[in-house]
């Protein structure tokens, strides 16, 4: 076995016990919770927290999945403060008519600095979920 | 209260050698266990520990008192705290006089008041180990909490007034012991570890249990049983962004897939899945729309594949076993068209 493998497999196994590390320590978020942060910080505010349970309660599924256009991948939509303004993704429902507006920065820019993008609240499976 | 704490200073101050040689004690073990079992994590903040001397993170576990605090190290936490630091073969005593100094340490003093049946618990903060610097309140709240002119020996077990949840909590013969305590389950955004504590807005978000304590519990996932809640109305959420009282056309078809092995039969039911979803939310992306098309397997699932997409994610997690694979083996394939999962959720 060639020493480049060897290297490989070893960086295989340290990712594997990492995972396995991680999943074993859950952030106590509520299951289902995504924090969007690919922008935020870089914009100067805080990540986006996004809690599927407060949602699920009021819409199905696919009303945002389907009608709004939210891809079902964390990190495959690309959502802009200028669209929601706009009246889309997010701005379809906060504009102050169905939910708060745009102007209510802090309720949905709440999430801790320096948060990574992705599915937080003690997920089990991987995947492109996982950003 | 002022004036019965005055009082204990008092008589605190009356009784100086014994609290003092005691306290120092109490601190002695307390740093020992500390060196031994928490430093690894604690020291350097590893895995979210909370930092030895970092009076922020400690002041912020702090604020629901030093009993819940306590119970978080003898039981472990679902944030990462594994219980009593990962030695089980310390006794809770040992576990309270480490966070008592690492609490101090902080330039905290354990919140005597906020211990259940507590009241009298208070000590000489003279006396203690390591006096925090620059904080009065300490005074008032001694680090030692104990009632010391009630115990004849100092002894560190007395520290906590029995009956207390930390005491419950640490009792050997105690149901599930090691288990996080349900209490630690759906934490306000505050406490959550994603929302920022120093954000107003989040005090205007709904805390989840909130919402939860009306709604069919379940043992995973967000704990709540969505597909019940739903059935049984308890939930009405909007089918269609619009309208509000447009109604899904649920379709009503369940597919059996053999597995091999012993696990039972896996039984999907479109029903549940089209009350919340669209047709094209997994068809044909996700799963093609014909028999035999789609290889599915755990492995998949687990890498966020076929129901990996949401079971895992945001739908009940995978290990939930028996609510997809819920048909036995034996059973007549006439049962097909009855579903013990689709039932047992309804």
């Amino acid at each position: 076995m060639s020493r480049k493998t060897m290297t490989r497999r070893r960086l295989i196994r340290i990712c594997v016990t990492l995972a396995f590390a991680l999943a074993a320590f859950p952030a106590p978020a509520e299951y289902a919770d995504v924090v969007l942060n690919k922008r935020s910080e870089k914009e100067g505010v805080r990540p986006v927290v996004f809690s599927h349970w407060f949602h699920r309660i009021r819409f199905r599924c696919k009303v945002c999945h389907f009608e709004l256009g939210f891809k079902m991948r964390a990190g495959a939509n690309d959502v802009l403060m200028a669209d929601i303004i706009d009246g889309k993704f997010c701005g379809m429902c906060h504009n102050n008519n169905i939910a708060w507006g745009a102007d209510r920065c802090d309720l949905c820019h709440s999430g801790r600095p320096g948060l990574k993008s992705g599915i937080y609240g003690g997920h089990q499976t991987l995947g492109p979920g996982r950003w | 209260m002022r004036s019965r704490i005055t009082l204990y200073i008092t008589l605190g101050a009356l009784t100086g050698s014994a609290v003092s040689l005691h306290a120092q004690d109490r601190g002695g073990t307390g740093k020992a266990v500390y060196e031994k079992s928490c430093a690894l994590c604690h020291a350097a903040g590893i895995a979210g520990a909370p930092k030895l001397g970092d009076a922020g993170e400690w002041s912020a576990r702090l604020r629901a008192g030093i009993a819940t605090l306590y119970r978080s190290a003898v039981a472990g936490t679902p944030n990462g705290m594994p219980a009593k630091g990962g030695n089980l073969s310390l006794s809770g005593a040992e576990v309270r006089a480490a966070v008592d100094y690492m609490v101090r340490s902080a330039g905290g003093a354990p919140k005597s008041s906020a211990v259940p049946g507590g009241k009298r618990a208070t000590a000489s903060a003279r006396g203690a180990a390591k006096p925090a610097a620059g904080n009065p309140a300490q005074i008032g709240a001694a680090p030692a909490s104990k009632p010391a002119r009630e115990t004849p020996t100092p002894t560190v077990v007395a520290a906590a007034p029995s009956g207390t949840p930390a005491q419950a909590a640490i009792d050997p013969n105690a149901f599930n012991r090691l288990l996080a305590p349900p209490g630690g389950r759906n934490p306000p955004p505050a406490e959550d570890g994603i929302h920022d504590p120093g954000n107003p807005g989040i005090h205007a978000l709904q805390p989840p249990l909130e919402s939860f304590q009306r709604l069919p519990r379940a043992n995973a996932g967000n704990r709540v049983n969505w597909v019940a809640a739903l059935g049984k109305k308890q939930i009405q959420p909007r089918w269609d962004l619009g309208d509000p009282q447009a109604e899904p056309s649920a379709m009503d078809l369940n597919i059996v897939r053999e597995v091999k092995g012993s696990m039972p039969d896996v039984v999907y039911p479109h029903r549940q899945h089209t009350e919340w979803l669209d047709c094209s939310n997994c068809h044909p992306a996700i799963f093609v729309p014909q028999k035999g098309a789609n290889q599915i397997s755990m492995a998949a699932i687990l890498l966020g594949q076929k129901c990996g997409v949401c079971h895992g994610k945001v739908a009940f997690p995978v290990s939930e076993c028996r609510l997809c694979h819920s048909r036995k083996k034996d059973a007549p394939a006439s049962s097909t068209a009855a579903v013990p999962a689709a039932e047992a959720r309804k």
